[in-house]
């Protein structure tokens, strides 16, 4: 098979400057070695607006949590406090690095399963706990302090709607009741509001959602509760590539491969990253049909406001979309059980989420000539056969060869820090702030790598 | 002139030269292929009989229910030529939301399933559109259904291709503009293809409502690319319309032009004069589709323009009398009869309401109230919605009408805030 199926990620403006700026590279390798992870905060911050202006443009009273669990730098969420965002920790490391960038008590939020000693923390600290299970509703009364008011939302679950996708998380809706009783007798407590989160773009999947919330809101003002907060959580989608077409050819020509055509003989690259790298439309996208959905022919927006709920919104992978890309250098190229391989001095666990294969072709740093006619297979350093950064032929736009530096584009969201492990000795690569100041890129070292 | 089937009156429908006085574009000749004199009334007649034609034997042979996702002329057009041959039809939507389009729809005896929220067309990144309904369907019961499938059915553009931009072609030469609103797409696709083949230069313009604005049978830009017929390459330009521009111009082709159309019409020929206006000048043939008419608009009309209905112009809304908290508890502890009417959404009154409170949604009420007032002079009346803002018009009709009738001032949203209790449903 020597045709070409390339899957060229979409570019966004700082990105692409970034790339186009073989000095700026240059220097972040210098001066802070390969591979090496870099991130830029201004394009969080341009993510933000864009969210937040949608919320306005709706008219919905909202605010914004930053899950910080996406990425462990300290620069991203500094950014984030800087305009105005909250943050959303999952843990007694994240709370920690949250306070330390100066996010105030009442801008975070602890979401996810949490320990004794972590609830023990967030019940005296009183930051806003969203609660997954009764055991931590339980634990968190019992250390609330008596005439402290602890805010709770109550993570809800197990919607009747089949348009919801199940999840392990949250409380069931059949104990809904016994939780709200829970905050009611607990004297610290507050019931701040109730809270779904939803692995999907679909709308109606969070009206159906929305929907069935309300009878929980409705038995807590039964109860003399007083939500005053609707939290639908993330899953607002990044949007990897400009245009789905090459997509779409690619994806055929992958049914259509021989084995070892497209894919590393014994690996399957699976269909399930399809759905989320063959994603163009914005994470706007998906805020916007939520709210132009209509609920009794009325849009979210409007039924929103009537409830008079403030909608909060968790996104992490929205917000570091194009936030960060990964460096890494050509150590060789070889030809290996008939492919052709470009070996590089990065490991596949620091630059791939949970094994799942990245389906979007990196970029050539200051690559010149034609794009070559077949495409290559990418070598991880560590000595095992499964470390190949990329398992699916990747097909470059020129010739890498050795010392070449590589760029793999969009990788803030969970790529760089998820999986990432220290094996063979080779630490997690570092991390770079890049910011743009108008006339060139200024670097600041990232404190924190590897969560 | 004589027919003996209905099914024969379908196509070669007139094309209609607008008087240039009228039309007031210098040098342009502007025609509307009146689509909306086919016998079901829309352009919609074509593909629902180009798509049924060849299999309509085998359909009736097999007793098969024919499937299509559509929430209006398509499946008022399928319904018809269904029922004419006896078997069933079933339409997918997420919604049908003009109101004559419903009830001509359960009139005619079609199967709707409405499924809110979903796209109306396909969405390959959601798991349960419209299409995966029909897909699942169709495959808990092998050869029991029939999908016709408008939106990447190429019988769909093949039939406007053999037709209507034939006929065009025939009726008014080479064209310079061709104009249409996009739904599947099909019938400016089809048509053009024809006219581009005799005159290469043919633009095309395709009209979508505006981002967040809604036009009955077209998508908005945002949409457009989960048709699976949509080709964005085709068009030389993609015009988004908003729904008042599209509304003036429908008005002024029946006005002026005597054209009774709907308002995708209307938005396709405000898309064509501004496409000529702004162009470079000199002599053009224009062509603009008329998809269809008017008459099953009207409560989208109303809706949107109640000022042409003659609805009484509501007294102004600071002449609503208002009422504090404190006032509303004060008549309730004195025991007289206060209703309280929340005028917000069902779910919003479930999710916590003032006590005692009863619900009746503005947009019904205002029904209700054109109707008469349904309030007793002997009660106080106080209206109530998130922040009294809505709700003060009202109190201003009901108070005008000699109710003595109030506005809460803050409305629910200051009744929670002030620390008093909410019930829930």
């Amino acid at each position: 098979m020597s045709q070409r199926f390339p899957l060229p990620a979409a570019r966004p403006p700082l990105a692409a400057r970034f790339l186009a700026d073989t000095a700026a590279v240059g220097e972040a390798i210098e001066r802070f070695g390969s591979p090496l992870h870099v991130v830029f905060p201004q394009v969080m911050a341009e993510n933000a607006t864009a969210l937040a202006g949608v919320l306005r443009r709706h008219g919905v009273p909202y605010d914004i949590f930053y899950a910080h669990k996406v990425n462990a730098s300290a620069a991203l969420l500094a950014e984030a406090s800087a305009v105005g965002l909250g943050a959303d920790v999952a843990s007694a490391a994240e709370l920690d690095r949250a306070l330390a960038v100066g996010f105030a008590l009442d801008r975070i939020e602890a979401t996810g399963p949490k320990s004794p000693a972590f609830i023990k923390r967030i019940a005296g600290l009183g930051v806003t706990v969203n609660a997954d299970d009764l055991w931590e509703l339980d634990r968190l009364a019992a250390a609330a302090p008596a005439g402290s008011t602890v805010p709770v939302l109550l993570r809800l679950s197990g919607f009747a709607s089949p348009a919801v996708p199940q999840s392990r998380f949250g409380i069931d809706l059949a104990d809904a009741d016994a939780a709200l009783e829970t905050v009611r007798r607990a004297p610290g407590l507050d019931l701040r509001g109730v809270a779904f989160h939803l692995d999907t773009a679909d709308p109606a999947a969070r009206v159906d959602a929305l929907t069935e919330s309300m009878a929980v809101v409705a038995a807590a003002h039964r109860k003399g509760l007083r939500p005053s907060v609707i939290d639908i959580g993330g899953g607002f989608r990044q949007r990897f590539v400009e245009d789905p077409e090459p997509f779409q050819r690619y994806a055929q020509a992958l049914a259509a491969a021989g084995p070892g055509d497209l894919v590393w003989p014994g690996h399957d690259v699976g269909a399930t990253a399809a759905h989320k790298y063959g994603n163009h439309r914005p994470a706007t996208d998906v805020l916007e049909r939520f709210l132009a959905a209509e609920i009794e022919r009325r849009p979210v927006a409007e039924v929103l406001r009537e409830c008079m709920l403030t909608l909060w919104i968790e996104p992490g992978k929205a917000l570091v979309d194009h936030a960060g890309l990964t460096l890494a250098s050509v150590l060789y190229r070889k030809r290996a059980a008939g492919h052709d391989l470009v070996v590089l001095d990065l490991s596949r666990n620091q630059v791939t989420p949970a094994d799942q294969e990245v389906l979007l072709d990196p970029v050539l740093v200051d690559g010149r000539g034609d794009p070559p006619a077949e495409g290559v297979f990418l070598a991880g350093r560590l000595c095992l056969e499964s470390d190949l950064v990329s398992r699916r032929k990747v097909f470059l736009e020129s010739e890498p060869s050795s010392g070449d530096v590589l760029a793999f584009v969009n990788t803030a969201a969970y790529q760089m820090d998820l999986s990432a492990s220290a094996a063979g000795g080779h630490p997690p690569p570092p991390k770079v702030a890049a910011v743009w100041d108008g006339e060139r890129f200024a670097f600041v070292a990232d404190d924190h790598h590897g969560s | 002139m004589r027919y003996d089937s209905v099914l024969d009156m379908i196509g070669d429908t007139p094309l209609l030269r607008l008087d240039p006085a009228a039309h007031g574009v210098p040098e342009a000749e502007i025609f509307l292929k009146l689509e909306s004199a086919n016998p079901f009334g829309s352009v919609k007649d074509r593909v629902a009989w180009g798509l049924l034609r060849d299999h309509i034997g085998t359909i009736v042979e097999e007793e098969q229910v024919v499937l299509e996702a559509s929430s209006g002329n398509t499946a008022k057009a399928l319904q018809i030529i269904a029922s004419m041959h006896g078997v069933g039809f079933r339409a997918f939507t997420n919604r049908v939301r003009v109101r004559e389009v419903r009830e001509m729809l359960s009139l005619l005896g079609a199967e709707v399933t409405e499924m809110p929220g979903l796209s109306e067309c396909p969405d390959p990144t959601a798991p349960n559109d419209v299409f995966g309904v029909i897909g699942d369907l169709m495959e808990s019961e092998p050869g029991r259904y029939h999908h016709t499938s408008q939106y990447t059915n190429e019988d769909n553009l093949r039939t406007h291709y053999e037709q209507t931009g034939r006929e065009i072609y025939r009726d008014a030469g080479p064209v310079d503009l061709l104009v249409g609103g996009l739904g599947t797409t099909g019938s400016t696709r089809g048509a053009a293809t024809y006219l581009r083949e005799r005159n290469p230069e043919t633009a095309v313009v395709g009209v979508v409502a505006a981002e967040g604005d809604f036009i009955p049978g077209i998508r908005s830009a945002a949409e457009m690319w989960e048709v699976g017929l949509f080709e964005p390459g085709f068009y030389d330009a993609i015009a988004a319309v908003d729904s008042a521009d599209a509304i003036s111009a429908s008005l002024e082709l029946a006005t002026r032009h005597g054209v009774l159309a709907g308002p995708t019409t209307g938005a396709a020929y405000a898309a064509a004069r501004e496409r000529l206006l702004s162009g470079p000048g000199g002599p053009a043939t224009a062509v603009v589709v008329a998809c269809d008419r008017m008459e099953p608009y009207l409560s989208y009309y109303r809706h949107r323009r109640p000022d042409l209905f003659g609805a009484s112009r509501p007294a102004s809304d600071e002449a609503a009398p208002s009422a504090a908290p404190e006032e509303l508890e004060a008549w309730t502890a004195a025991g007289e009869h206060v209703v309280v009417v929340d005028v917000r959404t069902a779910l919003a009154f479930q999710a916590g309401h003032i006590p005692g409170a009863i619900n009746l949604r503005d947009d019904l009420l205002e029904q209700v109230m054109e109707a008469g007032m349904p309030f007793s002079e002997a009660s106080r009346v106080v209206f109530v919605c998130p922040t009294g803002d809505r709700s003060a018009r009202f109190a201003a009709r009901a108070a005008a009408t000699g109710r003595r009738a109030y506005n809460l001032e803050g409305g629910v949203l200051g009744w929670r805030d002030s620390g008093r209790p909410l019930a829930g449903v």
